[in-house]
């Protein structure tokens, strides 16, 4: 035991007091020199024979001194040291190496620990509810639109309840936006959510304080209960637990509040405030179909079963309701629904752009490894000559790369923490679940583990090179290393060329979506009044008294007047759908003496109630009839107008003016046909759309759309004191432009787009890096034998071309692979392109282009200074 | 004078752990002793001796403690453990054995 602490004490002394150590050691040494000498002396030999003779006997004494550091056994940790400390210097001995290599790496893996904490928390990171990956969420689809997760009715939900044998407690829910006021406190309008009984079960989540809705609650004649977010409830209750058992006004009629859910829980929407319980009458017709599902599979069933069943069942229900046709009901995951379609592959492409971006950061800096292991050729051969072990080397310069990888992995960490805030602060991409994204310990391991391995990655070539080193011929060689550096040329040319395959890839994916991109700005929404003089807010007239027709339209009238006669409009409009993707309403439709089979329906459009002024305000183009006038009214004749689209698609080579349609309601003449517009998301093709007067179609909450001179920005006080004026129970909401609103209906494009080109545009600085040095490396090789070429005389633009042309050849080669690099690779942005081939012509031919001109230019730089090489120099240099 | 025989591998240890079982010694005191005790057959160059005494210092076979040596200089004694003596025992006996066995083959004839 205590000879352990001896040798622990031992050991630790020769690692942390080294200098003491090797005091020691030097004095012992020096003792015995002394000593050989004065016995040499005593043997009659005169000093200076006495001490050369004893320095002979002694050897190499820093020999002697490494032989007794091994034998103390804290080499490993001695020359780790060592390593560190001589890697240290070397990297601050070559500043511009270090700093470049350093920043390649930090971008890379910057970008990379930021995609992968952003994919990880949206796609992988478990949502926060008890065994998430058993939930699922069940839409409805049928023929008449072509809808990816739509919804279902209450009579839908009944019969999937009573036939369901795979979910334990089927649930059912809606989100809209709901008033929310109550004595004394200020009215205001957030989202809300109707769900059953059994929705916070199904989740199997737990509120912070009170409880949620219990079996039953769902059931008809049951009393209003609301639960409130953590968020409202701090902010209109102050986070009292009083809250429990008072009543609020949701939409004009009281509801208990019974409990309150933390912030973490975020369904069915992120900024879902309120929940109430859905009360389930007995419905008497098909519709309204605003709801969708979400169950949890009963132990021992799978998604696959699940879906089965509910294939079965979408059969019984196409029997029973003729409309339906072709039914699917899709059992997703939770976190599918969550996602949608779009958001998984854009993300799955980015983390893979993001990969091949971390590829050329580590193939540039294993270049200027190799660059630089060029250079020390001599140094290591030295070493090696002085009895330095080969397996000594490669650590030493492995030592230098991790080195090298560990500073950037700190680097890129700080911009990877620095960009995750502001993704998940600002969430420019409009993505789901980014609550889940952040820096943790996942992407910090994922971050060590990736900045180790690309260390040893670009480490691994140059220290084999170095340590391969041949001996003899590499000391005597000099600096004239023409044919020797062939071998690492080469292999620097080979990384340099997949450096530019990999950025041209890039390029072209980013121009692919760039591309594509444009095409969604230039698309027309269907409106001309340029987007930032358009205001837009969503009033609901919280008081139930509005619900009846006469007193709601008398409330809207005055809302309208007031708007026109505020300073800076120009006009205003209500309506219930604003372009690009506020669609109010959808519903079929009848044509007056259309015989239609049995079961047969139109398609679903979009129905639209507007304002006398509606068209006007945006600028949608009459094509022929009439707009709207104030003459519209209830009781006064029904009319309607239709778009472009659906007049050509519903009354083909007809004159739709005059023909007669129905929605529900009487028979509505058609007055005008219109230009189309886009109410269901800029990317969908344009659906037929049919408007009918607000007066004659009445509805609670509308949007309120004014069109100013200038910026309508300024407008959105003013407006909002003026309508709380008419009625203080009045809420708004939403109070945007309409260039936010567009704004906002690309935010994720534009996001994939930016995120893509901004990889595409490191990519190509990194290239750049890589081509310089390697044409730079490939000039000062031939500094002689330019000089030579230059001294038989030839001219400095031949010069200049030789060296362009090194960079040209280097340039076509990368260009070739990449594009057959990026022909198979396209097809995975196929879902992210709008109205663009994943094959686009232009793209593909730019982006060649665009890589010559970056290699050409990273070429002209040594090209130039190779004309420069004087004849003189080139002879005198060895 | 014949040439100095280099020592057996591993020998070199056993030859200081007796030595220093004398008495406490600096470096090139050992190595002289060395010599001496061999009449000059064995020779110890520093570069077997420091390294080996370093190595039987990091096994805690001997310590080392800075002294006046006999020339009124600091020099490095090294002494024997506890462990140390234990170590020559064993090293001596499998020399013994060692030894023994390869003059048996070296004799026979």
């Amino acid at each position: 035991m205590a000879r352990l602490f001896v040798k622990i004490h031992l050991r630790l002394r020769s690692v942390f007091q080294t200098r003491k150590v090797e005091e020691e050691l030097d004095e012992e040494l020096q003792y015995h020199l002394d000593r050989q000498i004065e016995e040499g002396e005593s043997r009659g030999l005169d000093p200076e024979a006495a001490r050369f003779a004893a320095l002979r006997d002694m050897g190499a004494i820093a020999q002697r001194k490494d032989e007794c550091r091994d034998a103390r056994a804290v080499n490993w940790i001695e020359n780790l040291r060592q390593d560190l400390r001589y890697g240290i210097r070397t990297l601050r001995k070559s500043p511009a190496f270090s700093v470049v290599a350093v920043l390649a790496l930090a971008l890379g893996i910057g970008a990379n620990a930021t995609m992968f904490s952003v994919v990880y928390g949206i796609l992988l990171r478990p949502l926060p509810y008890a065994d998430a990956d058993r939930i699922a969420s069940i839409s409805m689809n049928y023929a008449s639109r072509d809808n990816v997760f739509g919804t279902m009715c209450i009579r839908d939900f009944l019969m999937w309840k009573d036939s369901n044998r795979v979910f334990e407690e089927p649930s059912l829910f809606r989100s809209q936006r709901m008033d929310i006021g109550g004595t004394g406190s200020v009215p205001e309008q957030v989202q809300g959510a109707f769900v059953t009984a059994g929705f916070f079960s199904t989740l199997g989540v737990s509120p912070i304080i009170g409880r949620t809705f219990m079996t039953g609650e769902d059931k008809p004649a049951t009393a209003s209960l609301a639960v409130l977010s953590e968020g409202m409830w701090r902010r209109r209750f102050g986070g009292s637990a009083r809250v429990l058992g008072q009543a609020i006004l949701v939409n004009g009629v009281p509801a208990t509040v019974i409990g309150v859910m933390p912030a973490s829980f975020q369904l069915p929407r992120r900024e879902t405030e309120v929940w109430t319980n859905l009360i389930l009458n007995p419905p008497t017709r098909y519709g309204p179909w605003f709801y969708r599902g979400i169950a949890r599979l009963k132990p021992g069933m799978t998604f696959e079963a699940a879906q089965a069943e509910m294939d079965s069942i979408g059969l019984q229900m196409a029997q029973q309701n003729p409309y339906y046709k072709r039914v699917t009901l899709p059992v997703l995951s939770l976190r599918d629904a969550l996602l949608g379609t779009a958001v998984k592959p854009a993300m799955l492409v980015l983390m893979g752009a993001v990969a091949l971006l971390l590829l050329i950061a580590v193939v540039n800096v294993a270049n200027l490894m190799l660059a630089r292991a060029t250079v020390r050729e001599r140094e290591m051969a030295l070493r090696l000559s002085l009895g330095a072990g080969r397996g000594r080397l490669v650590r030493q310069l492995l030592t230098e790369s991790v080195l090298l990888a560990a500073i950037a992995g700190i680097a890129g960490l700080s911009i990877a923490w620095i960009s995750i805030e502001l993704i998940r602060v600002g969430n420019p991409g409009n993505l789901p679940l980014i609550d889940s994204v952040r820096l943790d310990w996942t992407a910090l391991a994922f971050v060590g583990a990736m900045s180790t391995m690309t260390g040893i990655l670009f480490g691994l070539a140059p220290a084999f090179a170095g340590a391969r080193a041949d001996l003899h011929s590499k000391i005597k060689e000099g600096g004239r290393s023409s044919s020797a550096g062939k071998g690492l040329g080469r292999a620097r040319a080979t990384l340099v060329v997949s450096e530019i395959a990999i950025s041209l890839m890039l390029v072209v994916g980013a121009g692919l979506l760039v591309r594509s991109f444009v095409n969604l700005q230039r698309v027309n929404g269907g409106f001309a009044t340029p987007p930032h003089q358009l205001l837009s807010m969503l009033i609901s007239p919280g008081n139930r008294k509005y619900d009846n027709a006469a007193s709601g339209l008398a409330f809207h009238d005055e809302v309208l007047r007031r708007a026109r006669n505020t300073p800076g409009v120009e006009l205003a409009a209500i309506t219930d759908s604003l372009p690009p993707d506020r669609e109010g309403n959808a519903d079929s439709f009848q044509i007056e003496g259309q015989v239609l089979a049995s079961g047969e329906m139109n398609p679903v459009v979009s129905a639209v109630t507007a304002s006398s002024d509606y068209f006007s305000t945006l600028r949608i183009p009459l094509v022929r009839g009439r707009f709207f006038t104030d003459h519209d009214r209830l009781g006064a004749a029904p009319v309607a107008i239709v778009s472009e689209g659906f007049a050509q698609r519903f009354f083909p080579a007809q004159e739709a003016l005059g023909k007669r349609i129905k929605q529900g309601g009487p028979w509505m003449e058609i007055v005008g046909i219109v230009g189309n517009v886009k109410y269901r998301g800029l990317t969908f093709n344009t659906d037929p759309v049919l408007y009918m007067p607000f007066h004659q179609e009445y509805g609670g909450r509308r949007f309120l759309v004014v069109r100013s001179a200038g910026d309508a920005q300024p407008l959105g006080e003013t407006l909002r004191r003026e309508i709380q004026s008419i009625d203080p129970s009045t809420t708004l909401a939403q109070i945007i432009t309409m260039e936010q609103a567009l704004d906002l209906s690309v935010s994720r494009p534009r996001f994939n787009t930016l995120l893509l080109s901004l990889f595409a545009a490191i990519a190509i600085l990194l290239a750049v890096v890589g081509i310089y040095g390697l044409i730079a490396y490939w000039v000062a090789q031939r500094r002689h034998e330019i000089g030579v070429r230059m001294a038989l005389g030839a001219a400095p633009t031949e010069v200049m071309r030789m060296v362009l042309r090194q960079g040209a050849l280097l340039a076509s080669t990368g260009i070739a692979i990449g594009l057959g690099g990026a022909f198979f690779l396209t097809g995975l942005l196929k879902t992210m392109l709008f109205e663009i081939g994943v094959m686009d012509v232009l793209t593909f031919a730019a982006a060649p282009l665009v890589i010559m001109l970056v290699v050409l230019f990273a070429t002209i730089i040594p090209a130039f200074r190779a004309t420069r090489i004087s004849p003189m120099v080139a002879l005198r240099c060895d | 004078m014949s040439k100095p025989i280099d020592l057996v591998q591993g020998t070199l240890d056993l030859l200081i752990l007796k030595i220093l079982d004398l008495e406490p010694m600096h470096g090139w005191a050992i190595a002289q002793r060395i010599r001496l005790m061999s009449n000059e057959v064995l020779q110890v160059g520093q570069s077997a001796l420091y390294p080996a005494l370093h190595k039987l210092e990091q096994q805690g076979w001997i310590e080392a403690e800075w002294k006046i040596s006999e020339n009124n200089r600091r020099a490095k004694y090294y002494s024997l453990t506890l462990a140390g003596h234990q170590a020559l025992a064993n090293e001596a006996s499998r020399w013994e054995r060692l030894s023994a066995a390869i003059s048996l083959i070296v004799r026979t004839t």
